[in-house]
């Protein structure tokens, strides 16, 4: 039936890729336990960079949950020139287990740490 | 599958197939994926649905896909003359194509990365290859120059010879068909605006349109692959009933899709019929189509020619 090494590369390929994915998506629907979702921000202070007027901070956000997070505001707080500054940003999805790269700004260099804390989201 | 002939015993003996036309079929394959899938590839609700929905839910559409794929790989298909067993491993192959079709087109479109989550990844791939997979099903017929020794003449005018299509398997290619078309609008928001937004007289006379419509296209307009008013032996060949079974079968996949993708959860009754038939309006357009695709133009023709 296969009558060329290229057809039965393919056969295997194909085989593979169906048995791969639907095995993995019936492994994740029964080990799946619906968590809700856990933003984690990662502050990249050594990927920090002025602008003009400003100090850009990148972060990485990821969802430590099961579920997605939809419309997610987080806001960080620092200290700049002896007064508090925040700067929010907002995330359409945050699906577990992938990254997304957001920054924040602040009209200078902050003085000791930012935190970040997360302002709401809602679930799909 | 019922009605459907799957097994086509073909006296001449199938010459062995070069590498270089093999590859020349993947590329069709591939090609014809895409033609058929680049409309969801490219929608943001889809790339959403990769996450939202749950893993079963993602295994239970393309379970649905798959048997869609093999009965039109049964009556298309790469090869004519094949076992159960073949028709079953041509359509895993089927849709091992559209994975990986799809798994290249959402990193070449940026979709999927290593920043991406692998459950999302695979989400992706696997709610996107449902479209390119009924796209790599019908590039083996439809987009085919060649549909097979000696069969130049019919040129993809339909499903190979729609005469081993039986009413069943004609309305099964229906459903396939409106799963094909409505698939394009079910992961997006408008079907739901349509139908909370519809006064209710509205969603009643869709109804009616959508009939009238459907019958017309099948049976009197002259679309290539359209049937003439005549009646089979089956109930099912009466035009009247079988425009209306294709209609609840339409109806039966808008609501499929419409719970697949979310839309049914938490909505009131109203809500969901409304929808379901707005939905049904396109899936019945897909089914006509998939209708005149299998044609049985071969009664329509020798009328006219007598």
């Amino acid at each position: 039936m296969r009558q060329n090494w290229l057809e039965w590369v393919v056969l295997g390929i194909s085989a593979a890729a169906v048995i791969g994915l639907v095995g993995f998506l019936l492994v994740d629907g029964v080990t799946d336990e619906a968590r809700p979702p856990v933003p984690v921000v990662e502050l990249q202070m050594d990927a920090a960079y002025d602008v003009p007027g400003g100090w850009i901070l990148p972060a990485t956000v990821t969802n430590d949950g099961d579920r997605a997070a939809e419309a997610l505001v987080l806001r960080a707080t620092a200290t700049v020139g002896g007064a508090e500054e925040e700067s929010e940003t907002s995330i359409d999805f945050l699906p577990a287990g992938t990254d997304v790269e957001i920054s924040f700004g602040f009209s200078g260099q902050p003085e000791g740490d930012v935190t970040v804390s997360t302002v709401g989201f809602r679930l799909p | 599958m019922v009605g459907l002939t799957v097994s086509k015993v073909r006296s001449v003996p199938q010459p062995r197939p070069s590498v270089w036309k093999t590859t020349r079929d993947l590329v069709r394959a591939a090609g014809g994926g895409l033609f058929i899938g680049l409309p969801l590839l490219f929608t943001m609700e889809m790339w959403a649905h990769s996450f939202l929905l749950p893993s079963w839910k993602i295994v239970l559409l393309l379970g649905v896909a798959f048997v869609v794929v093999v009965g039109y790989n049964a009556v298309s298909g790469f090869r004519r003359d094949r076992t159960w067993r073949e028709l079953l491993i041509d359509s895993v192959e089927t849709m091992g194509i559209a994975a990986v079709v799809s798994a290249v087109a959402l990193l070449l479109l940026g979709r999927i990365g290593v920043e991406t989550g692998l459950r999302d990844a695979i989400g992706k791939i696997a709610l996107e290859m449902i479209p390119v997979a009924f796209g790599v099903s019908l590039a083996a017929s439809q987009f085919a120059s060649e549909a097979g020794a000696g069969e130049a003449e019919d040129q993809g005018s339909s499903v190979g010879d729609g005469a081993g299509v039986g009413p069943f398997g004609r309305l099964f290619i229906a459903g396939g068909a409106a799963l094909l078309f409505a698939l394009n609008i079910a992961p997006t928001e408008e079907p739901m605006l349509l139908g909370i937004e519809a006064e209710w007289w509205q969603v009643l006379l869709v109804v009616p349109a959508t009939l009238a419509m459907t019958f017309v296209i099948v049976f009197l307009a002259d679309f290539r692959g359209g049937r003439s008013l005549a009646v089979g032996e089956s109930p099912l060949d009466y035009p009247a009933i079988e425009t209306l079974a294709a209609y609840a079968v339409s109806l039966l996949v808008s609501l499929l899709l419409l719970w697949a993708f979310g839309r049914t959860d938490g909505a009131s009754w109203s809500a969901i019929v409304g929808q379901m038939i707005m939905l049904a309006v396109v899936a019945s357009f897909g089914a006509a189509a998939g209708r005149l695709l299998v044609g049985g133009g071969q009664d329509k023709q020798q009328q006219e020619a007598s």
